[in-house]
This record gives C-alpha cells, sequence and structure tokens, in this order.
C-alpha cells in the first residue's frame, strides 16, 4: 500500500527521496558553517499567470526563500518536524487530516519537554507548515496523505452513479438516486471516484448555498430534469473543486454556478472554482473547473425578473472589504484581467459602480405563487444562454 | 397671547446651572473645587505671588437630595485678597469680572463659575458662600456670607464680620453643598489636583480629600508665570454680529480709529488697501460709528475680511516650559522615562496658541498595559476632565501612528501601555464647545499642531522604547538559538540517517551561524543604547547643570523647542530614522562581542 492511496496524477518525484535530499543538503550546509535555506513556489496573485487557454492560475517564478537565521529557526525547525511525520505516513500508507495532524504533533511535542518550543498554539500554525512543505516540494497536500476536513460538495442526481475503490481494492457503487433527500458527498478524495450516468445528463449545476441546492433537489429539479445537483457551501474546498473537474472530465456536461451578485461571490466562490486562486497555485490544474460558466445571478436578472436586491452597507467592514478587494482584483487579478473573461469583469465593474447585492435566493420571490419557478427561470436562462 | 417676561441672567443660570458643569453631583463638587483653585491661581499670578493652596474637600453631613452628600469644600490661598466691596459681585453676581474678553490666557475668562458654585450651594444647602478675605492693606480679616440674588442678579452680603487672621493677605472660600465625593478616574478630584500641580509647577498646596490624610507638594519652580499682557483681538476671528457688538463698545469715535484701536494688526496701510482693493468707500472710514448703518457695518467687515492682514502676535501666549514640566511631572510619581515638548507659539485660526506635551510612563501608578494610556488635557492650565472624546486633544493623540513609536495603539484610538499623556493648550482666546469648558474645539489647524507636539514628543519616547524592545528582541534571539537549534539538527540527522559525527559537526557549524545572528542583535542594541545616551547628553547639556537629580534610570529630557521647528518635519524625521537603522549597525566594541561568543557557545 506504499506511495498512497489516491493517485490525483502521475506524479514525477519519489517525495522521500526528495525529501531526503532535502533535509541531506541542509545538513551538509550546517556542516559547513552555511546558512541552509528552502524554497517554495511563491503563492500569491503577483506570481500567478492566466491563459483562458489553459483555464487557470499557474505559478510563475517567483519562489520565497527562506534561510536561517535565528528568526527563521523556528519555521525550519517545525518544518522538518512535520515533514518526518509526513514521511512516516506516506512509508506506512497512512493517512490524516490536517486536523489530526495537528493534534499528533501537540501529543508528541508535549510528551517530550526537548520539542516544547516547537509547540502549536493553534491549528492555523501547523497548516501553514503542511502547505508550506506541499508548495516547497511542489507536491499536493494529498499526495503527501493529508487532506482537509470535509465541506461542501453535497451532490443529488437521478442519473449519476459513483464507483469508489476503497483501500482494500474493493469497490463501492453508489446510485445517488436511492438516495432520497440525502446527499451524496464525494469527500476529500474525488481522484478515487469513477463516473457513470444511467442516461444523458444535459447539465450540471453548482449552487453556491447548500442549503438551497438542497430545496431544489426536494422540490424535484433532479426528477424533472437529467442533470446533477451540487451544493458548494461557499468557498468551495479542495474536495468541491477537485469533484468539480471530475465531473467536467468524466462525463463532459456543461456545468453551470448559481449564486449571489456580490463581489465576494464572483471574486473568492466563482474565481476559485473556475481557476483555482493564488493559495494553491501548485494545485490548481487538478482542482479547478476552467469550463464552468457563471448563470446568475446577472446584472440584467435583477432588471428582468425585478428581483429584489439592495444598497451594500459600505459602513460594514466586510462589505466595505470585498468592494475593495473587487477593485483591487480589476486591476492585479491576471484571471478578470484576460479577455476571455472580460463578461465576470463587467460584472464585477458594475457592482463596485452600482454598489447593491442581490442574493440567489431572490429568485424564490419572483412569483409568489409558484412553488417552483426559481427552477422555471434556471432552466430559462440556461436555454437562453443567459450566464457568462 | 401670553405675558413676555424678562428673566435675569442669574435666573438663567439658576436654571441651567448643567450648562456651567453642575450636571450632576459628583460634577458640583469638581467643578467648584475647580472654580475655586482658578480664581485663587489666576489672582496669585496677577499679583506675583508664588500660590500657597490649602484644599479641603469632605463629607460633613446627609444631602437635602437624594443620593448625596453634605460636601464641604474649602479653598484657602495667600493671594492679594479680594477688596471688601468687590466680595458681592465676586461671588455673588454673573459675569462679572474682571477678566471677560481681555485677551489673556488667563484660568477663568467670564465671570460664570464661582457665582454658579455659590447659587448651588444656596439651593441645595440654603447658604452660599463664606469668604474670608484680606488685603495688605487691612489690619483684619473680612469674613462674610455670600448668596445670589438670583431676582437682580446681585450679590447679597449677609452676617459680615471682621476677624483676626494671622496672614498677611489671602482669600478663603468654603462651600457647604449636596454632592458627592470622586477621587479616582477621569473625573475624580484627584486627577483634577494632580493635573493642576503638573502644569503649575510654582504650586504648593496641602491639601486633605475625603477621609485620607492632608498631603503636601511643594513647589518645582521659585518663579511666577509672567503672565503677559492682554492683546487685542484678531478682526479674522470675529463674525459680523460680534464685530457690531465690538463696535458699541468704542462709542463716539470714527471707523478708522475703531479698527486700529479695537483690534490687533489693522495699520494703516491696511485701512489704504482697504479702499484701494476692496472697494471700502473712503468717506465711510471717517465716519462716526454711531452713524453706521448696519448695512455699513457689513461693508467694512467684509473689506476687513477680504484685507490680508499680518497674523497676530503670538507674545500673548504663556508656557509652562520645558524645565518646568520636567521637574512637575516628578511630583506625580516615580518615572520610568519621559518626554517633554513646549512647542513655540504658533498662530491656528488667528489666534496665538502654544502646545505642551509631556508624555510620561511611571512606575508608581498600576496602569494596566492593555489599557489605555491616561490622558491628561489642560486649556489654558486648567485640566479639563469630561467629555474627551469630542476634544481636539483627543482627535490630535488619536491621529498619530503611535506605533511607529514602539507604543501599541488599535486603529483610530489612544493607545495603550502604562503612561501618563498630558497636553495642554494655552491661548488668550480658547474657542471651548461649551460654557463648562470641558472640551476644546476641534478646528484643523489647532489638531494639526497638537499632533506636531505629540510627534516630536513620540521620537524622543520612541528612543527608550527602542532600546528596550532591542533588548527584549536580543533575548527572544538567544532563546530561540537555544531551543530550536539542537530539534533541527536532530531532525535533519534522523532523515538522512547521519551518524553522531555529523550530526555533531552540524551543531557546531549552527552554533556559528546562529552566534553571528545574535552578535548583530547585540550591536543593534548597542546602537540603541547610543542613540539614546546621545540624545541624554544633548539635552543635559542643553538643561544646565541643576537637574541632576535624574539617576540612572530617570531620565530627564529638556528638547529645545527649536529641534522641533520644522513644523511639518516630524513624519520625515522618522523615516530618516528609519532608515538609519536599516543600515549596517557599526561593529560592536570588542569585548563584548567576546562575551556573547561565551554566552552564546555557553547557552547553545
Amino acid at each position: 500500500m506504499a506511495g498512497g492511496l489516491i493517485r490525483v496524477r502521475e506524479l514525477k518525484i519519489d517525495i522521500p527521496k526528495e525529501a531526503k535530499n532535502l533535509a541531506e543538503r541542509m545538513l551538509k550546509d550546517l556542516e559547513n558553517s552555511k546558512r541552509p535555506y528552502l524554497e517554495a513556489v511563491k503563492t500569491s496573485l503577483d506570481n500567478s499567470f492566466y491563459n483562458s487557454k489553459v483555464g487557470y492560475l499557474t505559478p510563475g517564478d517567483k519562489v520565497v526563500r527562506t534561510e536561517l537565521n535565528v528568526s527563521s529557526v523556528q519555521k525550519l525547525a517545525r518544518v522538518v518536524f512535520m515533514l518526518e511525520i509526513m514521511l512516516r505516513n506516506l512509508g506506512i500508507g497512512a493517512v490524516n487530516t490536517k486536523r489530526e495532524l495537528y493534534y499528533m504533533c501537540k501529543g508528541l511535542i508535549k510528551g517530550n519537554a526537548r520539542y516544547k518550543p516547537l509547540d502549536f498554539e493553534d491549528q492555523n500554525e501547523s497548516d501553514s507548515i503542511i502547505d508550506f512543505i506541499g508548495d516547497m516540494m511542489k507536491v499536493y497536500r494529498e499526495e503527501l496523505n493529508c487532506f482537509a476536513n470535509d465541506r461542501g460538495g453535497q451532490t443529488y442526481s437521478n442519473q449519476l452513479i459513483v464507483q469508489e475503490t476503497m483501500p482494500d481494492g474493493d469497490r463501492a457503487t453508489v446510485d445517488l438516486s436511492t438516495l432520497g433527500t440525502a446527499p451524496f458527498m464525494p469527500k476529500n478524495r474525488p481522484q478515487s471516484l469513477k463516473l457513470k450516468a444511467k442516461k444523458k445528463i444535459d447539465f450540471a449545476l453548482v449552487i453556491e448555498s447548500e442549503g438551497t441546492a438542497n430545496t431544489l433537489h426536494t422540490m424535484g429539479f433532479t426528477k424533472r430534469n437529467n442533470c446533477i445537483l451540487i451544493g458548494a457551501q461557499g468557498v468551495p474546498s479542495n474536495g468541491v473543486r477537485g469533484w468539480c473537474k471530475l465531473i467536467q472530465e468524466e462525463l463532459s456536461v456543461p456545468m453551470y454556478f448559481f449564486g449571489d451578485l456580490d463581489a465576494y461571490t464572483m471574486q473568492n466562490i466563482f474565481r476559485t472554482l473556475k481557476a483555482g486562486s493564488a493559495a494553491s497555485l501548485i494545485r490548481n490544474a487538478d482542482f479547478s473547473a476552467p469550463d464552468v460558466k457563471f448563470l446568475g445571478v446577472l446584472p440584467e436578472d435583477v432588471k428582468k425578473y425585478d428581483l429584489p436586491h439592495y444598497k451594500v452597507k459600505e459602513s460594514d467592514p466586510a462589505e466595505a472589504r470585498a468592494l475593495k478587494k473587487a477593485r483591487d482584483v480589476l486591476e492585479n487579478d491576471p484571471f478578470f484581467s484576460d479577455k476571455k473573461n472580460k463578461g465576470l469583469a463587467d460584472i464585477l465593474r458594475w457592482l463596485i459602480k452600482e454598489k447593491v447585492r442581490c442574493e440567489q435566493q431572490a429568485y424564490f420571490s419572483v412569483d409568489p405563487n409558484d412553488p417552483i419557478k426559481t427552477e422555471k427561470i434556471i432552466l430559462e436562462k440556461i436555454k437562453r444562454g443567459s450566464y457568462v | 397671547m401670553s405675558k413676555i417676561t424678562k428673566s435675569s441672567t442669574a435666573e438663567y443660570f439658576a436654571k441651567n446651572l448643567q450648562q456651567v458643569g453642575f450636571s450632576s453631583p459628583l460634577k458640583a463638587v469638581l467643578t467648584t473645587l475647580k472654580e475655586g483653585v482658578d480664581n485663587s491661581l489666576d489672582a496669585c499670578e496677577q499679583a506675583g505671588i508664588l500660590p500657597d493652596l490649602e484644599i479641603e474637600v469632605t463629607k460633613v453631613g446627609t444631602g437635602s437630595t437624594k443620593n448625596t452628600d453634605l460636601v464641604k469644600i474649602v479653598v484657602e490661598d495667600n493671594g492679594p485678597g479680594i477688596d471688601p466691596d468687590d466680595l458681592a459681585k465676586v461671588f455673588g453676581e454673573y459675569l462679572a469680572s474682571s477678566k471677560f474678553g481681555r485677551g489673556q490666557c488667563t484660568r477663568g475668562q467670564q465671570g460664570i463659575g464661582i457665582s454658579a458654585a455659590t447659587t448651588w450651594a444656596q439651593m441645595t444647602n440654603g447658604r452660599g458662600v463664606t469668604v474670608t478675605s484680606k488685603t495688605k492693606g487691612m489690619r483684619k480679616a473680612l469674613k462674610a456670607q455670600i448668596d445670589v440674588d438670583i431676582k437682580s442678579n446681585h450679590g447679597l452680603v449677609r452676617s459680615k464680620e471682621t476677624i483676626e487672621w494671622n496672614k498677611p493677605h489671602g482669600t478663603r472660600v468654603e462651600f457647604a453643598m449636596d454632592g458627592r465625593i470622586q477621587l479616582n478616574g477621569d473625573g475624580g478630584l484627584l486627577t483634577y489636583i494632580e493635573g493642576t500641580v503638573l502644569v503649575n509647577p510654582h504650586l504648593t498646596i496641602n491639601y486633605k480629600l475625603a477621609e485620607n490624610d492632608w498631603v503636601k507638594i511643594e513647589r518645582v519652580s521659585n518663579q511666577s508665570p509672567d503672565v503677559p499682557e492682554a492683546t487685542l483681538p484678531h478682526p479674522h476671528t470675529f463674525k459680523l454680529g460680534e464685530f457690531i457688538t465690538h463696535a458699541t463698545l468704542y462709542g463716539k469715535v470714527s471707523v478708522s480709529k475703531f479698527l486700529r484701536s479695537g483690534f490687533s494688526r489693522v495699520s494703516d496701510q491696511a485701512l489704504q488697501e482697504m479702499v484701494k482693493k476692496h472697494g471700502l468707500p473712503k468717506g465711510l472710514l471717517d465716519k462716526a460709528l454711531t452713524g453706521l448703518s448696519e448695512d455699513d457695518y457689513k461693508k467694512i467687515f467684509q473689506a476687513v475680511q477680504n484685507t490680508d492682514l499680518m497674523a497676530p502676535s503670538t507674545r500673548s501666549v504663556l508656557t509652562v516650559g520645558e524645565e518646568s514640566l520636567s521637574k512637575s511631572i516628578q511630583r506625580l510619581g516615580e518615572t520610568d522615562f519621559f518626554a517633554v515638548v513646549t512647542r513655540k507659539p504658533r498662530i491656528c485660526d488667528f489666534k496665538p496658541v502654544v502646545v505642551e506635551v509631556a508624555l510620561a510612563r511611571f512606575t508608581s501608578r498600576n496602569q494596566d498595559a492593555d489599557s489605555p494610556v491616561q490622558l491628561l488635557r489642560f486649556a489654558n492650565r486648567v485640566p479639563l476632565q469630561f467629555d474627551k472624546s469630542g476634544c481636539a486633544i483627543t482627535w490630535a493623540i488619536e491621529s498619530v501612528n503611535w506605533k511607529s513609536y514602539g507604543v501599541q495603539q488599535p486603529k483610530d484610538s489612544l493607545p495603550l501601555g502604562p503612561y501618563v499623556f498630558a497636553v495642554s493648550v494655552t491661548s488668550p482666546f480658547i474657542k471651548f464647545k461649551n460654557a463648562s469648558k470641558e472640551t476644546i474645539d476641534a478646528s484643523e489647524e489647532l489638531v494639526q499642531e497638537i499632533r506636531l507636539a505629540l510627534i516630536q514628543a513620540g521620537q524622543k519616547l520612541s528612543r527608550h522604547i527602542k532600546r528596550e524592545f532591542k533588548e527584549a528582541d536580543l533575548e527572544r534571539k538567544l532563546a530561540h538559538i537555544e531551543q530550536f537549534g539542537p530539534i533541527l539538527v536532530e531532525k535533519l540527522a534522523q532523515l538522512t540517517g547521519a551518524n553522531e559525527a555529523r550530526r555533531k559537526k552540524a551543531e557546531e557549524g549552527l552554533k556559528k551561524i546562529l552566534g553571528r545572528d545574535s552578535k548583530d542583535a547585540i550591536a543593534e542594541l548597542e546602537e540603541a543604547e547610543q542613540r539614546l545616551a546621545k540624545q541624554k547628553a544633548r539635552e543635559a547639556r542643553k538643561s544646565g547643570e541643576d537637574d541632576g537629580g535624574g539617576g540612572e534610570d530617570t531620565v530627564i529630557y529638556h528638547g529645545q523647542v527649536e529641534d522641533s521647528a520644522e513644523a511639518a518635519g516630524g513624519t520625515k524625521k522618522t523615516t530618516e530614522k528609519t532608515t538609519a537603522k536599516k543600515a549596517p549597525p557599526p561593529p560592536p566594541p570588542k569585548s563584548t562581542v567576546k562575551g556573547t561568543e561565551k554566552t552564546t557557545g555557553k547557552k547553545a
């Protein structure tokens, strides 16, 4: 079982060997009284590139170099400490979540007085060390047998059949149509799944709010339509992004995103789903769904369906931040400056100008007498090609 | 239609005492004490006498109104005394003042405060104020009770008697009124006394508050402040209405004479400019004030406003001075370090203003590191204790980025830490937000001027804080080397399967590398110490020999006003400093380096 449970991609490097080389180099530097250093891909917007043909954000040449000095010695010691645990996991084929690793470290540190200075005050501290190791070795966290906790990706469909290969080699088959109103969740390792369709699937719809996805399903959306309905639950996690990528690749169905009309949804949720994020530059290739379209809420929908909407309160720090960030991304985010995404950038510009927001749930208020009006509008929009 | 009646000034104030500082039993006691002390200090200063004050605020019974005590407030001074004929006016009549609108930096201005205190005592306890007064020429002192005749706004003298008083001259006022005593906190009596002590280095005070024992604080300066001569107002500070009212004081004189003698900075040349450039009919200048129509007034006023006039003189303002402030601050407790700044007089909104700042960290006061600094605000050397959020001083403090001086500060708020920030604004024309003089109106120019003073003081303070920071940084770095170094080597050796010899060699290498870092940190600390020592030496040179009292830890600053002269240069200076800091530090003296090597080696 050694070598990992899930293959996200064909990995060209041997992680344990690379890690050992790295440690060897650092030790040698120390022996020669030279400052050892670690280098990792710089994961920020200024090192992000976007090419619409590739479809996701890719890293540039910039690296972050952490050289040993009195201030960085703590980080380097922590990196090496965590690396040892992760390599051990890889060696025996064990898998742990980030949170589990945090508590494992805490246990080991507290159990040995000498390690005490390494102690993490909260999980953020150990998470950033784990991410740094991934960025440094240019491997996915998942390839280090470390997963985030599950969030989002609740999926409903009457046509979709999922086959999962279990760690012991057995296969499990899930027919989503048998789950009633309960969702199927891809968990955080969608790459271990195989997909089949009972009947031709017409489209997949990713909804920002998981609750709304469940409501539509409960009202019969998936019964009346050959589709896959997915709840993103806010900013899509690695699991959701990998899952959407898998659906797109295996079933090649058109995919739409339906969420709020506000700056946060556009730049944080939709952009991350479609092209990945600057923080996950080295993972975007396998954790983004470049073909997904923004179905709404579109500015034109507000007028066309007379959707209830309201002014953004600029005194609200979160809203003010989102608007400021929107101005910022229009200038600096290569995704929004690409010609291909002009339509999306235009929406951001409109939001900055009008300073309004409209929730995805506004569709429910369009016709109070029609319980499935939202479904009708969604279908009509898909048919009309009213998306960006 | 209901009948229109006319009420006296006293009637108005009697009904609106909350407007002049009597809005609660707590404030009533503080305001009364304040008014008594203000009058005493002003009188002493005007007579050139070094003030010796005796203050007593005690609870003597239960108050007539709910939840109050009967509080006795006594203020006794060694001032010139009050002429017996003036007693009734001073204590029993509103707006009877020797200082109103005179353009002097006196504490009292309007002649409301002490009469209001008399009214409060009369309304809550049935008796006004008991005054004992003796002037130089009197053999015996006069003691009398004075009430306010509210209907007519006149003072009534009751039970007058002459008594023996062993003082050559002086005044003693004694109130008994409903109130409550609060000692500490923003509105506390002790806070008031501390503030007064700070900005009046020439004051000796002996006080007893509530059940506490008598406390005596001696003066640290034997010089009575020279209250500058009164100054005439600058016309650009006037509104049309004020301008017309001001004119009525001058009777039947010509407009040109009125403008020249009623205001400062109106020269003949300025008058000519009004006529030539701003269309003022020449004939109007020769017309008598009494013959002017409202329209004429408007024309004159507009011409005056449009004419460029010299800024008013700054000679009319008075300062405490850096040296006196430095000494005075020691009277509040033991300081760790402090910085004082006295700015040169400036013109803000056409009014001369002086800002003085004292920042101090006390070792003997139990102030929390996480709570806001204790702020002492002063206007014309009177502590301001209420409504600090709207005050120009508070705005200025909040606008400074204290983080760059090493002091913690939440966004747009007062900085945090065990510091006392004392800011004093002195001007013959301070604009207050209300009649109770609790808040200085925040004009942009004034806030900027206070801000500059704060920045200068902050820069001085930062030298100390930076030195402390470097010290802590060195400690942290040494600890880091000791703690993390061995783990790093151990884990690397495990990952590579290196043998003991390699591990040892790597450990040696690590010690060398980190030893270099700690040397740098030591050098930085030394540099910070050298800078501080230079500053101390410079300031000691400037202040002369007479302050040898500053021990090892107590540093006395007497930074010259000049060194802050480039007003707007404050921020620039900081940047320069920061840049300088980034430059490679000078090599540390050999002996220290050796010592460190040893320490590092041993510790690691």
